[in-house]
């Protein structure tokens, strides 16, 4: 069976977790705060399972679009908090030049206009440069089911460059991951 | 000739004006010394501090509010944070820096600040430190002889700093709670996301013991914001929630919170639910309460919008009174001429507030772009307005 574009990322992502997991062994403290009996685990699940209940289209859901990804109403952008990525020499899920995407990060359900279906994104921060200056509005702060930092997995203001080389934000990438019910 | 002679006489008379002659001068202006300014002591009851950015260029702008003049600045790293002596004596700045700009070693540091004179005096070491614009990361205790600094790499934690000795007291661990509510001079309180509070009891000899309350708040439906307020001195706190419910705590070793009321409710008004097409007075923004401890008003911003528009700026600035519970007043805010930080997505809507805390308070009103606005507390009338582009949120020092 020919390998998919999602099969080469995922496992590029595994790849590039895994060279740091074993140098640092940063995310298996990282994950060992977020098993804590106080959060609840699979934040992916999670997501989707809000998702599901909501039949009600939010203020953002009401008007996005699909066409137009420097815009901060494109469709998956629904939880982003930042600068678009695709202002700055990357595109909705690809990092510009010079920087490295975040191994972990926030997730949101976003709800695709054209399927009508709800899709899990990861919401990733490109790492290592200044704060791309971009024009004001590629400064998006979409809150769908977002929630405060004592709810860190579903928090968009937290800096996602754990485990990068260097913790500096530059701009906000969304990667869809799958359907999400 | 009679003729000629007045119009040669005039000319030289309108010449005189325009070449007065030379009188003999003054004493000669005095060669100037380059000295340095320093800042008010005591501190004027209208002082406010903004923050700035938060990467390269953050910083803090001291403003007094009386004359709308800057006061001064303080530099700092990476999202920084800003924390005030009860007397202004020192200001305390969380910050981080890496060793090449963007890129080398990263060092966290608690700097402390001389207040008058705005220079440091020292700089303490931290293991780590959150990165997240939350002013609530980042706190000292009562008397200042403590700070709190909230991390969550590579776990979630808090460092409390020994600022007497100026050197880290140590860590204590927070599994699944974040931020930094200081009460008294003995410990924390942080907010939990199962709803709980977290409550942290450090002894002199550096003891630390932790504990939970029950749940008071669903964190998936009506979480409470990380914006709300505590008394330091007192640790009476006010927890306000995403729909517009006051939960009033009195924080410390055995803390307790009450029953919540709707501030909807207390303006006449039905109170506020969690549906997406549920169009209400809600509170939103970024640092949007704020409490005068004397009257025990309660001030945030308000917009019109259904649930979900938490991060919205305000277009109303409603006044609370926490002890009988009810609206005071309502001020209507002008939209702001441009949008800002918020981008597209929300209207350009005022952001952040900060009240003073003497007997004739103003409200300290912060857009997106940074234009601020002096308020009357009493009547929402605007005294003063300062284009000084500084973002962000207001701290008011405690007076």
């Amino acid at each position: 069976m020919p390998r998919t574009v999602f099969d080469k990322a995922g496992e590029r992502w595994v790849r590039h977790i895994a060279s740091y997991s074993s140098r640092r062994g940063f995310l298996a403290r990282l994950s060992l705060a977020l098993a804590a009996p106080t959060l609840p685990l699979l934040p992916v699940a999670r997501a989707a399972g809000a998702e599901a209940k909501a039949e009600k289209k939010t203020d953002f859901e009401r008007y996005s679009q699909s066409k137009d990804d420097t815009k901060c109403n494109y469709w998956k952008y629904c939880a982003s908090d930042g600068t678009l990525c695709s202002c700055c020499g990357g595109g909705s899920h690809t990092c510009p030049p010079g920087t490295e995407p975040s191994p972990i990060s926030w997730i949101g359900t976003c709800l695709n206009p054209d399927d009508g279906r709800s899709y899990v994104i990861a919401y990733r921060d490109c790492c290592g440069k200044q704060a791309c200056r971009a024009e004001s509005t590629c400064r998006c702060d979409g809150d769908d089911r977002e929630l405060p930092t004592y709810r860190a997995q579903l928090n968009n203001d937290i800096i996602w460059c754990f485990g990068n080389a260097t913790q500096i934000y530059h701009c906000s990438t969304s990667a869809l991951v799958s359907v999400a019910n | 000739m009679v003729a000629r002679s007045t119009g040669f006489w005039g000319c030289v008379l309108a010449l005189s004006f325009y070449f007065p002659l030379s009188l003999p001068a003054a004493e000669p202006l005095q060669p100037e010394v380059s000295d340095v300014a320093t800042l008010k002591s005591p501190a004027p009851p209208h002082r406010f501090i903004t923050n700035s950015g938060f990467g390269a260029g953050a910083g803090f702008t001291f403003f007094d509010g009386d004359t709308g003049k800057m006061e001064g600045n303080i530099s700092a790293g990476y999202i920084p944070n800003l924390a005030i002596a009860p007397d202004s004596s020192k200001y305390f700045v969380s910050e981080t820096y890496w060793t090449q700009g963007a890129r080398g070693e990263r060092q966290d540091w608690v700097t402390i600040y001389d207040g008058p004179t705005l220079s440091p005096v020292t700089s303490i070491r931290l293991p780590s430190r959150a990165l997240v614009g939350k002013v609530q990361n980042f706190d000292i205790n009562a008397s200042g002889s403590r700070a709190y600094v909230y991390l969550m790499q590579p776990a979630s934690s808090v460092v409390w700093i020994d600022l007497k000795k100026q050197a880290v007291g140590g860590t204590v661990e927070l599994p699944g709670c974040s931020l930094v509510f200081p009460w008294g001079d003995q410990g924390f309180s942080s907010l939990c996301g199962d709803g709980s509070l977290a409550t942290v009891t450090i002894s002199e000899s550096g003891e630390t013991k932790l504990s939970h309350t029950k749940p008071f708040f669903d964190p998936n439906k009506d979480p409470v914001y990380e914006a709300s307020v505590v008394d330091r001195k007192s640790g009476h706190a006010l927890f306000l929630s995403y729909t517009g419910l006051v939960y009033e705590a009195k924080l410390g070793a055995t803390p307790s919170v009450e029953k919540p009321w709707s501030i909807q409710a207390a303006a006449g008004l039905p109170a506020a639910g969690t549906g997406v097409d549920e169009l209400a007075w809600r509170p939103g923004g970024r640092q949007f309460i704020a409490y005068h401890k004397a009257s025990g008003k309660l001030f945030v911003l308000m917009h019109m919008g259904n649930y979900g528009t938490h991060k919205q700026g305000g277009t109303e600035i409603w006044v609370l009174d926490t002890k009988t519970k009810k609206l005071v007043s309502r001020f209507p805010l002008w939209p702001t001429p441009t949008s800002g930080a918020a981008g597209s997505q929300h209207p350009p809507y005022y952001t952040s507030l900060g009240v003073s805390q003497d007997d004739k308070p103003v409200i300290f009103l912060l857009n997106p772009d940074g234009n601020d606005q002096i308020l009357d507390a009493a009547t929402g009338d605007v005294i003063r307005k300062i284009e000084a582009a500084s973002g962000g949120s207001v701290i008011v020092p405690d007076l």
